[in-house]
């Protein structure tokens, strides 16, 4: 694949105002110059080994696979990287870029907070100053999150404009780049955005793809399906990445399916009411009114309700290398049960919509057929979510003991 | 004192806020002020380009309900009053939603001078500046400053008749120190022979006046809008509050009254 596309088929391209055309040319230029730069990988290679702890594993869910009775159920543990997901990956290269570029100050944004998180992590470790944009919505519902970045020493701004989402959040973020660029990077958590974002975030997250397709090899492994979930889609493009110029296996993207159909329920572009638009600098597939306005979106998982897809999976989609399903709510929640009790493994919200999927997928095939989940992020930030819609004993009980415990300090 | 004829102001406006019909008013408000030409916001629900003040407005229209079509209708009974020149300003998602020709069509059909829509620059214009040429709609850039000699070259290549000269890097909403570096990135773009407009943080009579001889013409957007919010807050009525303000920017000493306090 191209280290640098301005375009995949119609999708992609750099719609900003003038004034962030330099940085992102500037940007690019950074971009190309540092992964052709042996120095620049070696550092890349060492953080990923000592900071992240790669590579992750990939499990054969043994337990799983026999309970459904279908095809043999892989999951790659991306979850037990550094920070809890696979966003520190992308993290860890930009910061890299960053200081290399002489920028110390990160700006980004976050819905679930995973990719804050580890953008925080990342900039105590490595030194910078890190502004995390998030929506006030979000803040309320992944509160453990802000939590954490504001311990690693970043300031955590609430976002109280639009839906006070993950969207907002970008907004906010490009506004404040529009007068930072100078000093700033723009570390953005997803492979969209304007150019060479999608790109650079994609070759980041390509070691997710990249380890699976060794494992598998080294396992003697002949997965058919590789499935992962779609937010923006930064997971899942890193983990499809070394199979998109192929034709095998197949690349299963699932999306949120939130409370079901209509607008507000669900954030299905490709398998549900996408259409093409100009969103945050990009074209793609978004969820919009007639009049191009953002539709608003729902799911159980603040980092799959983001309305528009990166442009490249909206192009493979497209054109049919990658298969769009959805899960919804529910199904996602049934999934983290399921892999919880079976494997003792807890899948993030998010990644859990991808558990739903490999699950129907394993159920209608026979046993000589593997399935490998990508769970990209680990599930302990979705406690007091879980712990709620899948009704914990005692939970209310223990948090107004936990409130007051806290109010008597 | 009557308006001071050397300054052009184009005043800025959301179409649908405060509600439709009261933007009407605010049209009125500003013509009649002495605005000589206007710019109407279409709102788009993520304007990544505009500070508080347009963006909370632009909420409050999408949330009464503002569709593209009232913006077009706003436009023509706009134009059934007054020969003002007026400029549809709004983001590539709107203008992509119509399709860019039908949209670029429309606006010319109600009478539209020119479109301002930030994300689509040249290279990635979605074909907004050659079918502005060919519907007889001015395209206008916006040019922010300090912009690289090539990239200056590319926008002219276009052949835009008007320039938008950002004063300042950033979003609309916060004011803007006028100082040199102003007059020189504005002398700059004068020098191309194309009519400059300048716009972000205009919002006093010190920076009108400061500005007048350095631009064709003065964009007048946030502070407009912070007007209008004070208005509704107050329960005033629109149209003379807008007037006031437009006429305190072009007259020394004018409503004292509207300055408010901060």
């Amino acid at each position: 694949m191209k280290v640098y596309n301005d375009f995949f088929g119609p999708y992609g391209g750099r719609y900003v105002a003038e004034v962030l055309h330099g940085p992102l040319a500037e940007l690019e230029e950074a971009y190309k110059a540092a992964i052709a730069d042996n120095s620049f990988r070696e550092e890349l290679d060492r953080i990923r080994r000592e900071y992240i702890g790669r590579p992750t594993p990939l499990l054969y869910a043994e337990n799983a696979t026999a309970r459904i009775g279908g095809g043999r159920i892989y999951i790659k543990l991306e979850g037990l990287a550094n920070t809890g997901a696979h966003k520190v990956n992308n993290v860890v290269g930009q910061a890299l870029l960053a200081r290399r570029m002489g920028k110390r100050r990160i700006i980004a944004e976050t819905g679930a907070g995973q990719h804050g998180l580890a953008a925080a992590a990342v900039c105590a470790r490595l030194g910078l100053e890190c502004v995390v944009y998030m929506g006030e919505v979000d803040i309320d519902r992944q509160r453990p999150n802000v939590f954490w970045m504001e311990l690693f020493g970043a300031t955590v701004v609430p976002v109280g404009s639009g839906s006070r989402t993950l969207k907002d959040a970008v907004n906010e973020a490009l506004r404040d780049w529009a007068s930072s660029f100078t000093s700033t990077h723009y570390l953005l958590g997803s492979a969209l955005g304007p150019s060479p974002y999608p790109d650079m975030v994609r070759e980041f997250q390509s070691v997710i793809g990249r380890e699976t397709r060794q494992q598998l090899e080294e396992a003697g492994v002949n997965a058919e399906a590789l499935v992962a979930c779609v937010g923006g889609g930064s997971n899942s493009i890193g983990f499809f990445s070394p199979f998109i110029e192929e034709t095998t296996p197949r690349l299963v993207g699932v999306e949120a399916g939130g409370r079901g159909r209509g607008a507000g329920n669900h954030a299905s572009r490709l398998s549900g009411e996408g259409r093409p638009g100009i969103v945050h600098g990009y074209k793609s597939l978004f969820l919009l009114d007639d009049d191009g306005q953002v539709l608003p979106t729902h799911s159980v998982s603040a980092g799959l309700d983001y309305p528009g897809v990166g442009p490249q999976l909206a192009a493979l989609g497209e054109a049919g290398r990658i298969e769009f399903l959805t899960a919804t709510d529910s199904e996602a929640l049934a999934a983290l049960k399921f892999f919880a009790a079976t494997e003792g493994i807890v899948f993030a919200l998010e990644s859990a919509h991808a558990g739903a999927a490999g699950m129907k997928i394993a159920r209608s095939w026979p046993k000589d057929r593997s399935v490998v989940i990508n769970m990209s992020g680990r599930g302990d930030k979705d406690l007091f979510i879980a712990a709620r819609e899948l009704g914990a004993a005692n939970w209310a009980e223990f948090l107004k003991a936990e409130a007051a415990r806290c109010e008597s300090r | 004192m009557s308006p001071d004829k050397n300054i052009c102001l184009m005043t800025h406006m959301i179409a649908g806020y405060p509600n439709a019909g009261t933007d009407f008013e605010v049209a009125r408000g500003l013509i009649d002020g002495g605005a000589g030409f206007l710019e109407v916001q279409f709102p788009f629900s993520d304007p990544s380009a505009d500070g508080l003040p347009i963006q909370a407005a632009c909420m409050a229209a999408l949330n009464a309900g503002f569709r593209v079509k009232n913006g077009f209708e706003l436009i023509k009974r706009i134009k059934s009053i007054s020969d003002i020149p007026v400029f549809v300003m709004s983001y590539a998602s709107v203008v992509y939603a119509k399709g860019v020709r039908p949209f670029v069509r429309e606006a010319g059909r109600c009478g539209v001078e020119g479109l301002i829509i930030p994300d689509l620059m040249p290279g990635y214009d979605e074909g907004l500046f050659q079918i502005g040429a060919a519907e007889g709609v001015h395209i206008v850039p916006v040019v922010p400053p300090a912009l690289s000699e090539a990239r200056l070259s590319e926008i002219l290549a276009q052949n835009p008749a008007y320039l938008y000269a950002a004063l300042r890097v950033g979003i609309t909403g916060s004011r803007t120190e006028i100082d040199e570096t102003v007059f020189s990135s504005l002398a700059r773009l004068r020098g191309t022979g194309k009519q400059v407009f300048a716009g972000f943080g205009i919002e006093t009579r010190a920076q009108v006046i400061s500005l007048a001889v350095h631009a064709d013409v003065l964009i007048v957007g946030s502070e407009i809008v912070r007007a209008i919010a004070e208005a509704v807050k107050d329960g005033k009525q629109v149209y003379e509050s807008v007037k006031r303000k437009v006429r305190s920017l072009l007259e020394d000493g004018a409503t004292v009254e509207t300055e408010k306090t901060e």
